[in-house]
């Protein structure tokens, strides 16, 4: 059974629809990170799973009960929002206590949870401190252990890791997956950043207008990106996007580029006319020999393990290519490119994705 | 070039500073003359010069006051109905405040607009209106009748809002989400979030209280029942008025105020500076 659910929930503000018609099922345990550009309406939903922000239409279900009138402290979600909301004139130790002592428990019960909250976080030693005393990360910490020691049905995270500095952001970003692999408590993440919606997430919903675009695992959405807009949203660098027209034979398609190159695949387009072809950077190879087509190296990113090659090819579009860590190529050198015919996406007027096979 | 600049910025602060302080000597000579002249005689009092200084101090008119009159009543009365405004007044505009600015109810707009309204209207073109309202509850002479109509500070009301209004909502939407009602919500992160504010209003309530005269001297006849500003126009008998003795009961009424001001000083000032911008 999903631990939460939600049934074509759709919400405005006024005129303005902020979600729009959407649907989705969480299981128990699972880590699903929504992801998209601003506006796109992740942080609306997830208020609106918490009981922030009310919901227009549809239904909410919270561990199989109907929660969409229910008030947030009674919906057994915790949040950690982005800028930690911790009480400035609590300690830590009552900042975590005070989610507690609001619903009558016992303090001896309140103590024991948030022992076990300071000992699960590695910060005993801080229980005493006020939240002005701490690091940024150790004030993470304690807002993710506010929402442990209600041992809620879900977690919600809203953008939790957008403060912090860049190291700091990939130190705590193994830890939350660690926490996760620990507790096996269901979570729901928001972010913008879309290697900590790869690196965290079991499923990524990625939104995008106030609606979902694809809902997938890391791999899925990456590898077959369902629209344009999820194909160059994922992945960074970013995919290739080149025009094309298209001549379809069977379950073959020619693609002929821009310059006149011409790319067979094997796909299946309904019809031929005109497509955007995508095909990202690390499917894209600097050869010694002939390619599918050749281009102008503009700038080269050398990486260390790989080298980015920016090129422009005879009309002017621009393809991102891979090269290894030792690449020779230097701006100005002509380049010939080989797709992987195999990584090949095309993508119709209307931001329909066909993959290649 | 720096040099010219830097001796011109001194040039105006020393002029700033020359004009400050004179302003400060003609603001404070009559309260220095005051209390020179509790110290003086009668009859040198009345003499037509100037005289900075006694020329026989004497301590007879605070004795007098202090044990011809009924001063001690006139100073409970005063610290009773003073506290009792400023408990009242603050815990009140607290929950006023706080109500418009973070609840969502119908006609908070126009409660908001009615209590900006309030301010237009001074104390006294209510004055009448209250003296009879109190007069037919039967409060005239009580604590409770100088009190009742000292509540209305719109000012207090003003400066919560502005600062609940400031507190990020994050920190009201993780109260929600930790099932704290309102009530919770105020007293144990609203309230302890802006000590600094409560504290600074309840001091300038206090003070504004202690130095009310019009109302108390119009709700009260009775000298027992007195508060200590209308008290001090009693220290005079039937064979007229007697300065010295009258300034010396002034000194007293006052000392308490200043005493308050001198231990809380930077507190009322930052009180007086919230509510600068808006107290009209």
């Amino acid at each position: 059974m999903a631990d939460i659910s939600l049934q074509n929930v759709s919400k405005s503000f006024g005129a303005v629809d902020v979600i729009k018609d959407i649907s989705l099922e969480v299981e128990q345990g699972e880590f699903v990170v929504f992801l998209g550009p601003s506006g796109s309406g992740k942080s609306t939903l997830l208020r609106m799973i918490a009981g922030l922000e009310s919901i227009d239409r549809g239904k909410l279900l919270i561990g199989g009960k109907e929660c969409q009138d229910i008030a947030p402290g009674q919906r057994n979600v915790a949040m950690v929002f982005q800028n930690y909301a911790l009480y400035p004139h609590m300690t830590v130790r009552d900042n975590m206590a005070f989610g507690l002592r609001n619903i009558g428990m016992k303090e001896k019960d309140i103590e024991a949870r948030v022992a076990d909250a300071g000992r699960i976080l590695e910060m005993d030693a801080l229980l005493d401190r006020r939240p002005s005393q701490l690091s940024g990360g150790q004030r993470q910490r304690v807002a993710i252990g506010r929402a442990i020691v209600k041992e809620p049905a879900a977690f919600l995270f809203d953008e939790p890791l957008s403060n912090l500095d860049a190291a700091l952001r990939v130190r705590t970003r193994v830890e939350l997956a660690q926490l996760h692999q620990r507790i096996a408590a269901t979570m729901i993440y928001v972010t913008h950043d879309q290697t900590e919606a790869m690196t965290l997430a079991d499923r990524i919903v990625i939104l995008n207008d106030c609606r979902i675009e694809q809902i997938g695992t890391p791999m899925e959405v990456y590898t077959y990106p369902a629209s344009r807009f999820v194909a160059g949203f994922v992945g960074s660098p970013g995919m290739n996007f080149l025009n094309s027209d298209v001549a379809v034979s069977g379950k073959e398609a020619t693609a002929t580029l821009g310059d006149g190159s011409r790319v067979a695949m094997s796909i299946d387009v309904p019809e031929g006319g005109t497509y955007e072809l995508g095909i990202r950077p690390e499917a894209v190879h600097v050869v010694t020999g002939e390619g599918d087509t050749t281009g102008e190296a503009t700038v080269v990113e050398n990486l260390g393990d790989r080298t980015l090659v920016y090129t422009r090819l005879g009309d002017g579009s621009s393809v991102i290519a891979l090269d290894d860590g030792r690449s020779q190529v230097a701006p100005g050198d002509t380049v010939s490119l080989r797709f992987d015919t195999s990584q090949l996406h095309l993508f119709d007027s209307s931001g329909r994705a066909y993959h290649a096979d | 070039m720096n040099l010219a600049r830097t001796r011109r910025v001194n040039i105006a602060g020393a002029i700033i500073t020359v004009i400050t302080v004179i302003a400060a000597i003609i603001w404070a000579f009559p309260i220095y003359w005051g209390i020179v002249s509790s110290f003086k005689l009668e009859d040198e009092v009345v003499r037509p010069y100037i005289e900075l200084w006694p020329e026989h101090p004497t301590l007879r008119h605070y004795w007098f006051a202090l044990t011809q009159t009924q001063i001690g009543s006139w100073y409970v009365n005063s610290v009773a109905t003073a506290l009792g405004v400023t408990v009242l007044t603050v815990s009140t505009s607290l929950l006023v405040g706080y109500a418009i600015s973070q609840l969502r109810f119908p006609g908070r707009r126009v409660l908001w607009w009615l209590i900006l309204a309030s301010f237009m209207v001074p104390t006294q073109v209510l004055i009448i209106n209250h003296f009879v309202l109190i007069a037919n509850m039967g409060l005239l002479n009580t604590w409770a009748g100088i009190i009742l109509p000292q509540l209305i500070h719109p000012v207090v009301i003003i400066v919560y809002k502005q600062f609940f209004d400031q507190v990020p909502k994050e920190f009201r939407e993780a109260a929600v989400m930790d099932n704290a009602s309102e009530l919770r919500i105020l007293s144990k992160v609203y309230i302890p979030m802006n000590w600094g504010v409560t504290t600074a209003l309840s001091i300038v309530t206090f003070i504004w209280a202690w130095n009310a005269f019009l109302w108390p001297f119009l709700a009260v006849t009775r000298t027992e029942m007195m508060t200590i500003t209308v008290g001090i126009t009693q220290v005079s008998d039937a064979f007229g008025v007697y300065y010295a003795r009258q300034l010396a009961s002034a000194v007293l009424a006052g000392f308490p105020v200043a005493l308050a001001y001198l231990l809380f000083q930077r507190r009322v000032t930052q009180a007086i500076t919230l509510s600068a911008g808006i107290k009209g």
